[in-house]
C-alpha cells in the first residue's frame, strides 16, 4: 500500500502532505509520523490535504491527534487544502471552524 | 429491481474493494461523472450523494471488521446493494459479535480545541450522512443503509437524459 503522506522541512517549520485515502488502514502509519514530527517540538506545522480524496473517522482522529499534539508543544498548526469528501466530513463533524478550513 | 451482491472476508484488507463497488453503485444513482475515466482506481468521490453513501459505508465496514469480527481474520461480510432511480439501499450482514448502537455517545454539543474528539465519530457520520441507518442484532447482524436523491437532483438528471 502506497504511503499517503510525505514530510518536508521548511525554513520555519514542517509541511506534511497527505494524499489519497486517509483511513483505518493508512492512519496508523500517519500517527507514527506525527509522533516523529511532534518529537522535534516544531514551532510551525502545515498539513496540506489538497491531495486527500477520502477520509474516514480514523483519518479524522489522526489529524485531530496532529492538531492537539502540535498545540501541546506550543506549536502553530494549519490544515490547508481540504476539498470534496474530506471537507464534507470536517463540516459534518463541525471541525471546519476549529481547523479554520 | 437489480441487486449487486458482494461477499468479502470480514477483514480490513478487503475494505477498499467493497468501498469501490459501493462508490460505483452510488454513481449509478447520482449520475455523477468520473473525474478521470482512464483511472478506474481513482478515489473519485465528489458528488454529495456519492460522498454521503461512501462515507457512511466506510464507517459501517470499519465497525463490522473491528467490533463484530474484532480485527480477526474470521467470517465474511455480505453486502447487498440495490440501486434504484432515486435511492440506494445497502444491506451489510455479518456473523460476528453484535453491536449496541444505543451505547454510541453523541458528539459534544460545543466543539472547540479541547473537546475535539479522537474517536466515536463513525456511527455519527453514518447516521448524519444518510436518510436511514438501522441495525438488527443477529446472528446474522444486519445493517441497512439508505440514501435518497433530493428532489431537485432527480429533476436535473431527467433534464440531462
Amino acid at each position: 500500500m502506497a504511503t499517503p503522506f510525505e514530510t518536508k522541512k521548511t525554513e520555519d517549520g514542517t509541511t506534511l502532505f497527505v494524499r489519497g485515502s486517509l483511513d483505518i488502514n493508512t492512519a496508523p502509519a500517519l500517527a507514527e509520523e506525527i509522533d516523529k514530527i511532534v518529537a522535534t517540538k516544531p514551532s510551525k506545522v502545515e498539513c496540506d490535504i489538497s491531495g486527500l480524496d477520502l477520509i474516514d473517522s480514523s483519518g479524522v482522529a489522526a489529524l485531530v491527534k496532529l492538531y492537539k499534539s502540535v498545540r501541546s508543544v506550543g506549536g502553530a498548526i494549519k490544515i490547508t487544502g481540504a476539498r470534496d469528501q474530506p471537507l464534507a466530513i470536517f463540516k459534518l463533524l463541525r471541525m471546519d471552524k476549529v481547523f479554520n478550513l | 429491481m437489480s441487486t449487486i451482491r458482494l461477499t468479502v472476508p470480514g477483514n480490513l484488507r478487503y475494505r477498499g474493494i467493497a468501498v469501490r463497488v459501493v462508490a460505483e453503485a452510488a454513481r449509478l444513482v447520482s449520475g455523477s461523472a468520473q473525474r478521470d475515466p482512464n483511472d478506474p482506481l481513482d478515489n473519485d468521490v465528489r458528488h454529495p450523494f456519492d460522498t454521503a453513501v461512501v462515507s457512511a459505508f466506510m464507517e459501517i465496514f470499519n465497525n463490522v471488521a473491528i467490533h463484530a469480527y474484532q480485527r480477526k481474520d474470521v467470517g465474511t461480510i455480505q453486502i447487498v446493494i440495490t440501486p434504484t432511480e432515486r435511492e440506494l439501499v445497502i444491506e451489510i450482514e455479518d456473523y460476528g459479535n453484535s453491536f449496541d448502537i444505543d451505547r454510541v455517545a453523541p458528539l459534544p454539543a460545543e466543539l472547540d480545541e479541547l473537546s475535539l474528539p479522537e474517536g466515536g465519530m463513525g456511527i455519527h457520520i453514518a447516521k448524519t450522512m444518510l436518510d436511514e441507518v438501522t441495525y438488527e442484532p443477529g446472528p446474522p447482524n444486519l445493517w441497512r443503509l439508505s440514501k435518497r436523491l433530493p428532489a431537485t437532483a432527480g429533476i436535473a438528471r431527467e433534464e440531462r437524459s
